[in-house]
């Protein structure tokens, strides 16, 4: 199939997708009676359940599910590697880290309107991504082992400076950080979503520009040169773009893990490889897959909410399982 | 003959180390001319200057009398192709796709492939004679079959050249004459300029118009491959006795005596 249809088909059918997942998860939830029912009763406690709890978590799950998920995808054209995500390379952990010291240094308030903490948690994660990248390249190549060796020690660092602050905190203080570390979307209001969108649309503008010169780069860095890929500007907007996006929806979740690994990989087995349908897929299946998360970890055992990092991280732990195992005799690259 | 490609006394270095030193070439339309030189000799650099990835510090290269540097990427992209010594395929893109990707220049930022940039794909892939290999993964093709690809891949952007960096060394006997004799089409049917860098001597002979024999950086002979391919050359070239001996209209070529 030519590559138009095929990404028009897939963006429709997931796009599709995205919206009845969305119906679904904004009628599910605690509040014990049909919620539609109730608000056309004018019922006031659903009122405020609906507009201010459940539309707003509905919408930050779009949001962060889905930069997860095409950021994933950019750093493995990035690093020409399928093993590359947020999560593996330490990117989530220095974004944590970043945004839990502007929270603890009390600087909730912003700079036109960018709120400081995730601007924090933007610098970490591009300190980091530079660092991992330059340590696991040898030779001009990105060694897979070197990459994941790198991108799990700086985890390690970030989380033991986590449970520094943690060990100097008070008892409030430290369970907020304890519920935000584990991943969760409990917000209010549609300001967090707002303040999230600053980032994240001129982040995921600028990596759907550019996956055409993603495709070209797996071809080598001098066959893209050759064929007009200017390949260090495309490298600084790819590093740019994911530090932006990702850090600024980590600094509000905390760190959600597995999306950007799992979502780019079950695309690429059904679509191919091209970029250009991977990046927008992953935001829709993206925001798809933690939407419905979002759903099990509010419905599971309710009233009691899991932090939805914990079921992204089971899913996704137990899917790349499944990958090790059915492909025991292959190498993973 | 007409000139595409000139040299005006190139020189490059990485750090202290000169890699070329004051290269002068003029290179016409529609020929087929193959350097050689030892390991480290500089062929490689020299490639990627005259596709203008690498910049001379001295000296500069006109492509079609402008200078080289004065093209954007992408104007270079739809006159200038080049494959490389060992294509990386870092994911499994099919076939045709990967030929496509070589319509990159011709393609806006936000646009797919359009009609004719489909034709132009099915057309190389005929010529190169790789139709039924279209839907295969790249990553599941044999080394041969993806030096055919890349070709073909170059062969969509439409170039006046087309530079080849070592494009047998990993191909048997029966490949090889395979991608030469598809070199020769290209040059006779395309008029387009092969240049490739060779560590193949019996390539070099049989197949190119022009050889350059470049030793330590420097341009050390210019000329065609009978003058050229000699004893003392390809002795002095790679160090050791080389016996070139032409009998019947055949040429052996072995080393010592």
């Amino acid at each position: 199939m030519i590559a138009k249809k095929k990404f028009i088909i897939s963006l429709s059918v997931l796009f599709l997708l995205w919206a009845v997942t969305a119906v679904v998860s904004v009628l599910s939830g605690t509040y014990d009676m049909s919620i539609l029912e109730a608000l056309f009763r004018g019922d006031e406690l659903a009122g405020t359940i609906f507009y201010k709890i459940r539309i707003p978590r509905v919408l930050m799950a779009t949001v962060a599910g889905g930069t997860l998920g095409i950021c994933g995808a950019a750093l493995q054209a990035l690093f020409r590697n399928p093993l590359a995500s947020p999560f593996t390379l330490g990117i989530s952990g220095g974004a944590s880290l970043g945004a839990l010291i502007g929270i603890r240094l009390g600087l909730a308030a912003g700079i036109l309107g960018f709120s400081m903490v995730s601007i924090l948690a933007f610098l970490f994660s591009l300190l980091t991504m530079i660092f991992v990248y330059s340590v696991s390249k040898v030779g001009g190549v990105v060694a897979t082992g070197r990459l994941l060796l790198a991108g799990v020690v700086m985890n390690f660092l970030y989380s033991a400076f986590v449970l520094f602050i943690q060990f100097f905190s008070n008892f409030t203080e430290s369970l907020q950080t304890m519920r935000w570390i584990m991943g969760s979307l409990d917000i209010v209001g549609l300001d967090e979503v707002w303040k999230t969108l600053m980032f994240v649309v001129p982040g995921c503008i600028i990596l759907l520009s550019i996956t055409k010169d993603m495709n070209l780069f797996g071809l080598g860095d001098d066959v893209a040169s050759s064929l007009g890929v200017n390949v260090k500007k495309m490298q600084n907007l790819i590093y740019f773009a994911t530090s932006l996006s990702a850090g600024a929806v980590i600094s509000v979740t905390g760190p959600i893990g597995f999306v950007g690994l799992v979502i780019p990989h079950i695309l690429r087995m059904i679509l191919g490889v091209d970029n250009r349908i991977i990046l927008p897929c992953s935001f829709l299946l993206g925001a798809c897959f933690l939407m419905a998360a979002d759903t099990v970890s509010r419905t599971l055992i309710s009233p009691v909410e899991i932090p939805v990092g914990i079921i992204t991280a089971s899913l996704g732990g137990v899917f790349f399982l499944w990958l090790l195992i059915r492909s025991k005799k292959e190498v993973i690259v | 003959m007409q000139t595409i490609i000139e040299c005006r006394g190139v020189s490059f270095s990485y750090g202290a180390g000169e890699i070329l030193r004051d290269i002068n070439l003029s290179l016409g339309k529609g020929r087929m001319l193959g350097i050689l030189g030892a390991n480290g000799a500089g062929k490689s650099t020299l490639l990627k200057i005259l596709m203008g990835i690498l910049k001379a510090q001295k000296g500069s290269v006109l492509f079609n009398d402008k200078p080289l540097q004065s093209y954007d990427r992408r104007e270079i992209a739809k006159r200038i192709a080049y494959i490389p010594q060992d294509p990386v395929f870092a994911f499994p893109f099919t076939v045709s796709e990967v030929i496509l990707m070589g319509r990159a220049p011709y393609i806006g930022r936000f646009e797919f492939e359009r009609e004719i940039d489909l034709e132009a794909a099915k057309r190389a892939m005929d010529t190169v004679g790789i139709s039924h290999l279209k839907d295969r993964l790249i990553t599941e093709t044999s080394s041969g079959e993806r030096q055919l690809a890349s070709i073909a891949r170059a062969l969509v952007q439409e170039p006046e050249v087309m530079i080849l960096d070592e494009p047998a060394t990993f191909l048997d006997i029966k490949h090889r004459n395979e991608i030469m004799n598809l070199l020769r089409k290209l040059k006779e049917e395309h008029g387009i300029l092969i240049i490739a860098a060779t560590h193949d001597i019996f390539t070099a002979l049989f197949y190119f118009d022009e050889i350059i024999m470049i030793k330590n950086g420097s341009v050390f002979a210019n000329g065609s491959s009978e003058t050229v391919i000699n004893r003392e050359n390809l002795s002095s070239l790679y160090g050791i006795d080389v016996t070139v001996r032409r009998e019947g209209g055949k040429v052996f070529i072995y080393p010592g005596d």
